[in-house]
């Protein structure tokens, strides 16, 4: 069995905006559990808890009550974070600094002795495909620059557990190539990877495993092609020998073509339209299910979320 | 120790590239410069003046950059997140706030040393020859932007920047006054008034403690006793406020 590389639960955190407004219930009893060596996805609309939950595990946020446990230690020991590398949702970075003068700076805050810090850096550097342009002060960067470089110092410490807020947004489609394949490499590397996005081509592409969280709770765990495979809907069928507008079951769609019909039906009514067509005489020719996208799942969540 | 110096490194070389410390100290060394006019529109000895004058516009520009660089580098490393990616690494909440508190210092005094050599050679070349009674009033100076400091650090972790700044000025304005306001409500009967005093002579340091402008203009004699009480009553002030800031910055929900 695999090693569990973080662990959170029942993680709690309410937020206390100002004396006369509404407390603000975030993170409502959140479970998760990322193995070693995986890339976790943690997908959510806006004001789900995603970022909460992040800054509860680099230790930005104080939660209410649960526990965090990276590479089994709490999550604010200085051994936890000594496992983590952090790219925030924005690059926060200083103006006054040029991109190699900040990732020296940060080299030396992870107490990296100074013979190796020059290396390091350039190394990260090259990884982020910003070797040449590091020397410009970071105030004249572009957001993906900035972004690189967030990225770089997040790897410099070469971490065991990788947490990234949203790192493809605002990038290029070659950027977020480019970050994409940082961390698949990360992952050939052994590290592992937890990543909130809100592009989810992006997550369904790299992810080995993904969280919806909504409401401050997790409503759906698992594999991408598991998660998918309890969500499918509909089935198209396809077959001859029968107009589609006799067809007496519940249809969602239909249309005939010169050679067959062509029908959708809901998933609960699949074996009631087999079977018709089998009573009927007509010949099946194709039965296919109608797989949900990860969005489409993620906003199923989200109106039920909504309505209870 | 490492990792303060390095977080006091960064402050350091962020306040020395902000453009804002550049224009305080230009107006402080146009005001040392200027203090020889002061001196001949006014009626008395000249070298005195040239010294008042300059030890006032030393503190009032130093303390002008010790608040307005402490609540302005706090606040925006809190208000543009650059915190985050440092209490993400091995860095502990107070490490960062005793970090920023040494780079502060070491702007406040880099300054300080700075002001005062000019003023030494200012009063030098009006003809004051060299007073090493100057190096101790403007040390003192930087013993009370120490303490200053320290509370800026303290308004920057709890409150916005602009409150913060108007808290700490308020803090070197009080402390100013506190011991004549104290000794003033003595000699009324009971009073809210006479309560209010000692609250704020107790809650805010006395900072007249550190002047001794007055001694070294007019050559009046210094005890070692008052400038050593002067530095541990401006060490313990300063590490208690401190120590609050760290206690309330420690849990401080970064958002």
């Amino acid at each position: 069995m695999s090693e569990v590389q973080l662990q959170i639960s029942d993680l709690c955190k309410t937020f206390h905006p100002g004396l006369f407004e509404r407390a603000v219930e975030v993170l409502k009893g959140l479970d998760l559990e990322v193995m070693k060596g995986e890339i976790f996805g943690f997908l959510g609309p806006n004001g789900a808890g995603k970022t909460t939950t992040i800054k509860a595990v680099t230790g930005l946020v104080i939660p209410d009550r649960g526990e965090i446990l990276i590479g089994g230690h709490p999550h604010d020991s200085m051994e936890a974070k000594r496992l983590i590398g952090f790219m925030a949702e924005s690059p926060y970075l200083y103006n006054h600094l040029n991109g190699r003068e900040y990732l020296r700076f940060s080299a030396e805050l992870l107490g990296m002795d100074r013979g190796e810090i020059d290396d390091r850096v350039e190394s990260v550097l090259g990884q982020v495909s910003m070797v040449g342009k590091a020397n410009r002060k970071m105030r004249t960067f572009s957001k993906g620059m900035l972004q690189r470089i967030a990225l770089g110092q997040a790897l410099l410490g070469e971490p065991e557990l990788l947490i990234l807020d949203e790192p493809m947004s605002g990038l290029d489609p070659i950027g977020r190539r480019d970050v994409r394949d940082i961390i698949l490499a990360q992952r050939e590397a052994g590290v592992t990877v937890f990543f909130s996005s809100h592009i989810i081509p992006d997550v369904e592409t790299v992810c080995d495993r993904v969280a919806t969280v909504i409401d401050g709770s997790i409503r759906g765990i698992g594999a991408v092609r598991d998660l998918l495979a309890r969500e499918v809907e509909s089935y198209e069928v396809t077959f001859t020998g029968l107009d589609p507008r006799e067809v007496v079951t519940p249809l969602l769609a239909a249309h005939t073509g010169s050679d067959a019909a062509w029908v959708r039906v809901e998933t609960d009514q699949r074996d009631d339209l087999i079977r018709e067509l089998s009573d009927r005489g007509a010949r099946l020719v194709g039965l296919t299910p109608v797989q949900n996208t990860l969005e489409d799942l993620l906003m199923r969540q989200y109106e039920e979320g909504a309505a209870s | 120790m490492r990792t303060i110096r390095v977080i006091a490194a960064n402050t350091l070389r962020e306040a020395l590239r902000d453009k804002i410390l550049y224009l305080f100290l230009g107006f402080s060394i146009l005001l040392l410069a200027s203090s020889k006019v002061f001196g001949i529109l006014t009626v008395g000895d000249q070298d005195k003046i040239i010294k008042d004058m300059g030890l006032a516009g030393i503190q009032f520009f130093l303390m002008l950059i010790a608040v307005m660089m402490s609540v302005l580098l706090v606040s925006r490393e809190i208000d543009s997140r650059t915190v985050y990616y440092i209490l993400a690494k091995p860095v502990r909440r107070w490490q960062f706030l005793l970090g920023k508190y040494a780079g502060l210092l070491a702007t406040v005094f880099l300054n300080l040393i700075l002001m005062t050599l000019i003023l030494l050679l200012f009063v030098w070349l009006y003809g004051g020859g060299f007073d090493p009674r100057l190096v101790l009033a403007t040390g003192m100076i930087g013993v009370e932007m120490a303490v200053l400091v320290a509370f800026a650090m303290l308004f920057s972790v709890v409150t916005k920047p602009i409150l913060g700044s108007v808290f700490t000025l308020a803090i070197f304005v009080v402390g100013h006054v506190s011991q004549d306001l104290w000794l003033l409500t003595r000699h009324l009967p009971g009073s809210v008034g006479r309560t209010m005093a000692s609250v704020l002579y107790y809650a805010v340091p006395n900072l007249e403690r550190f002047n001794f402008k007055t001694e070294v203009v007019h050559h009046l004699p210094i005890p070692a006793a008052a400038i050593g009480w002067a530095l541990v009553y401006g060490s313990v002030f300063a590490g208690l406020v401190l120590f609050l800031a760290c206690l309330r910055f420690e849990r401080k929900d970064l958002l």
